[in-house]
């Protein structure tokens, strides 16, 4: 038997009365206002037309297909998952908020992935979007409404692209549709590719590529570290990615020279954020960048139209949703024992927080891709996507290809080489005295690195039994990318023969110790502190080398921040209106002259 | 089915860690003719081996004792696997569990255990040494994709180790077209860099770090240091011998063969080692970036062309 539609009549006021048994003051005044013009609208609607209920339930506004299940679950997976890091410790002065803001971002995510209506999905993008902009304004430092704004700027101008978008689609396809499934148009005529274009921007943007990623940085750096492993590590890019996937496959029809340039945005992604992340001293900062760099493989990987590469980049998504919001909550626990995120104020800490440091290494070794974790499984299988076109197309393209393979690759090292820096800064190296009585984390936050940390390993090892093809697949089937061949990485051959030499070691090991503890050598000198090597200038070298410090130069100056030269661009311009208002009553008769000549000039 | 891999594994390991010692008393004779001294006898590495079993191991009082025991035996774990997928598709001509790409990300997991091993100390001079690790890793590891990368190209993109080796079998080794010369050469240096050989015994440094990563390890550990070093000069040159002569076959006179291109990349690697200064860690990085990168990038370029 169908429910019956009329109880939301009854239910909307009781469950509005209910919340507001816990809710504060002014959120129990907004949420009783909106029950109550919900009811009212039904009401008078119903007034109107007997059927409204029915119309409302059976036009199908939300829809779910197997694109909409992957990313469905993986919302799922990971916002339950950081739960359990919330319940213990969240700042007790912005608690409150937090938790009204957390399923409220839960729900928007779910409703952008199953609306299949353009306006819904436009309206919950937007809602996803505003949650960012509040999570970031319950930051504590003074930099925080900055940084909330330029989230705002970057995202929201991104929803007008959205809106745009689709409104360009309108005059794309023959039959006008409000159902993004029903849509597929060559991407021929300036109408589809203007549509094309501005969509992509929005994708990008929420999903953090280049040049759109400003903005990851900077929330990761000011917002409460639990909303930054729930929102840009993981449902932002999440949503980011879905909307690309659409968009290549369901969407547009698109050429190869559109893949060629998505694959570009990638491995450019992917290599400018790493060298920006190699020389940052601030955790949280650290990250972003990295959780921008690993969005330029999923670019490349959904963007290329290859069938193994998009299986690997959408494998890329979950993976590094996984890792990015272990690795930012492990920061988080590390944040909530020392008071810190600047890496050069950390070291050592790796006694201290055992099981925080296990959670950590695991978390660095899958975000580098070492085998058998998974970020290895994914960027291998786009590897060989990129490898699979090479080898099919012809010279030109095949050396481009190559370019960005060699990239994607190189990227892959720089993103180690970074996170044995960040390692070493927190976990390893000489202890700063004033951290000797630093313990470990809360049992609910190891508890929710470890499940992550476990999820890594296990989605490394049984990639081709679990996520493949229980969530990835099904997609590809659906888009009629048909199959492919996986090349030769058994993941759980490797990891055990690893394991042999390891466990053999171990046993010669045990066998014929003789353990003596002592003091760090240094040659007869006194470990001082001043001595101490944080590990945040490792690569002062790369920063000092030519061409790249002029670059470097240029990013701290914000040369190539988007959102500053935008604002920069509209100071400018605001500043030429205001020297033309000098408030001279006889310029302003020259300006009405002057568009009274221009007007008549126009009808003649 | 795996207890047949588990058979090549074991025996592979030994085999590699018995041949490796040896290749250590060829390099430091060798080293000794060149300085004109007599050299060690030919089982020194072997005693050196078994003393270091045999001494007690020092822990650092306020290290993280678990990562620095694991670190030598994860790093021992990484050689005899990578040992042994090259020597099945060097001798057996088959996969082993991965192709190129995995090999070269495998072989990254020798730098990560050095850092980590090294830092968990809290030793200066080992921190410091472990940061000179990661930016040689950097520097060496883009040349290092380039020239995997021309085999890759002239072998019809596959990555399959075994393939690579039967493609040069039907079309001659990679080493005879000009982009395979040059990224041999590459090749060549990226290995000496990856072993911390001379001139890039940069992290190690004796005079200045005093071993730096290494400088707490003692007994047994070192020991395994020492294997896993010594292993490398047989996987390392191997993976050469794959890439750029097609492998070997081992019948007749063949083995001569085998042995002769193998010689070729140590001696060469030996020879390279005892003539020349260690550089500094930025002149190293400025030439893997600014003149060995580009050269790579050539190579791939007219390995594209079929040159």
């Amino acid at each position: 038997m169908a429910t019956n539609p009329y109880i939301a009549l009854i239910l909307i006021p009781i469950l509005v009365g209910l919340f507001n048994l816990v809710l504060p003051g002014l959120l129990k005044k907004i949420l009783t206002f909106l029950g109550m013009a919900l009811t009212g609208f039904l009401t008078l609607m119903l007034a109107l037309d007997p059927d409204f209920f029915e119309w409302i339930f059976e036009v199908p506004y939300f829809g779910l297909d197997n694109l909409g299940t992957f990313a469905l679950a993986g919302t799922q997976l990971l916002a339950f998952i950081i739960l359990i890091f919330t319940l213990k410790g969240v700042d007790k002065r912005i608690e409150k908020s937090f938790f009204v803001l957390y399923p409220l971002t839960v729900g928007f995510c779910n409703g952008v992935i199953l609306s299949d209506h353009m306006i819904a999905f436009m309206v919950f993008w937007g809602l996803s979007g505003v949650m960012l902009y509040l999570f970031n304004l319950l930051g504590r430092s003074k930099d925080a409404p900055e940084s909330a704004r330029k989230t705002f700027m970057l995202i929201g101008g991104s929803d007008a692209c959205l809106i745009l978008g689709f409104v360009m689609l309108g005059f794309a396809i023959p039959q006008p549709s409000w159902f993004i499934t029903d849509i597929n148009v060559d991407l021929t005529g300036s109408a589809a590719i203007v549509s094309f274009i501005s969509l992509l921007i929005a994708a990008l943007a929420k999903a953090g590529g280049f040049p759109l990623h400003t903005w990851v940085p900077s929330y990761a750096k000011e917002a409460p570290v639990e909303s930054v492993a729930l929102l840009p590590a993981s449902l932002d890019k999440i949503l980011g990615i879905f909307l690309l996937a659409r968009i290549v496959t369901q969407l547009f029809q698109c050429p190869l020279l559109i893949h060629m340039v998505l694959i570009s945005i990638g491995a450019v992604t992917v290599i400018a954020a790493v060298m920006m992340a190699l020389v940052q001293h601030n955790g949280r900062e650290l990250l972003g960048y990295h959780a921008v760099s690993q969005v330029g493989y999923m670019i490349i990987g959904v963007g290329s139209g290859s069938p193994i590469a998009f299986a690997g980049g959408l494998f890329h998504l979950i993976n590094n949703a996984i890792y990015k919001s272990n690795l930012f909550l492990v920061l988080g626990s590390v944040e909530k024992q020392t008071g810190t995120n600047e890496l050069d104020d950390l070291g050592g800490l790796g006694k201290n927080m055992p099981i925080t440091l296990v959670m950590a290494l695991i978390g660095a070794f899958s975000i580098s891709g070492i085998p058998p974790f998974n970020g290895f499984f994914s960027k291998w299988l786009i590897y060989h996507g990129l490898l699979d076109m090479a080898r099919e197309a012809t010279a030109g393209y095949e050396i481009w290809l190559l370019a960005c393979f060699i990239l994607a690759i190189f990227g892959s090292a720089l993103t180690l080489a970074s996170f044995l820096k960040y390692l070493h800064t927190i976990f390893l190296g000489k202890r700063p005295k004033k951290y000797d009585k630093i313990r470990e984390a809360p049992a609910n936050q190891w508890l929710s690195t470890g499940l992550l940390s476990v999820l890594c390993v296990i989605f490394g090892l049984f990639a081709l039994e679990i996520p493949l093809p229980k969530l990835i697949l099904p997609i590809l089937e659906e888009n009629g990318m048909g199959s492919f061949d996986y090349g030769l990485y058994k993941s759980k051959l490797i990891f055990t023969m690893m394991g042999v030499g390891f466990v053999i070691g171990w046993i010669i090991y045990l066998l014929i110790r003789k353990v003596r503890l002592d003091d760090v050598y240094l040659g007869g000198m006194d470990a001082l502190e001043k001595f101490r090597v944080t590990g945040t200038e490792f690569y002062q070298e790369i920063r000092r080398m030519k061409p790249l410090s002029t670059i470097y130069d240029w990013v701290e100056k914000k040369w190539l921040d988007l959102y500053a030269l935008l604002g920069g661009a509209s100071n400018t311009i605001a500043r030429l209106f205001q020297k033309a208002h000098p408030g001279l009553l006889s310029l302003y008769l020259f300006y009405i002259v002057l568009g009274m000549l221009v007007l008549m000039f126009i009808r003649n | 089915m795996i207890g047949l891999k588990f058979l090549y594994l074991l025996g592979f390991m030994v085999a590699t860690a018995v041949f490796g010692l040896i290749v250590g008393w060829v390099d430091r004779k060798l080293s000794a003719r060149v300085q004109f001294r007599v050299g060690p006898p030919f089982l020194q590495n072997f005693n050196d081996f078994f003393k270091l079993m045999g001494k007690e191991t020092i822990l650092v009082r306020n290290g993280i004792h678990w990562l620095f025991i694991t670190a030598p035996l994860a790093a021992f774990g990484m050689l005899v696997l990578i040992s042994t997928m090259i020597w099945t598709a060097l001798i057996l001509h088959r996969g082993f569990g991965g192709d190129l790409i995995v090999v070269m990300y495998l072989m990254m997991i020798y730098s990560v255990a050095l850092v980590l091993g090294g830092a968990s100390t809290g030793n200066v001079y080992s921190s410091i040494g472990a940061g000179r690790e990661i930016k040689l890793l950097l520097g060496d590891e883009l040349v290092f994709i380039m020239i995997c990368l021309v085999p890759v190209i002239q072998s019809n993109y596959t990555l399959r180790l075994d393939q690579i080796i039967t493609h040069q079998a039907e079309n001659g080794m990679v080493i005879g077209s000009v982009s395979g010369a040059i990224a041999f050469v590459l090749g060549l240096l990226c290995i000496q860099a990856k072993m911390a050989l001379p001139p890039f015994h940069i992290p190690e440094a004796e005079t200045e770090l005093v071993e730096g990563p290494l400088m707490e390890y003692s007994g047994p550990l070192l020991a395994f240091w020492k294997l896993n070093h010594h292993m490398m000069y047989v996987a390392y040159p191997l993976l050469l011998v794959l890439l750029f002569f097609g492998g070997f076959k081992l019948q007749g006179i063949d083995i001569l063969w085998a042995v002769l291109k193998y010689l070729l990349i140590v001696v060469l690697m030996i020879l390279i080692k005892n003539t020349n200064p260690r550089v500094r860690i930025d002149t190293a990085l400025n030439f893997f970036w600014r003149i060995a990168a580009p050269l790579g990038l050539a190579a791939v370029l007219l390995a594209v062309l079929g040159v």
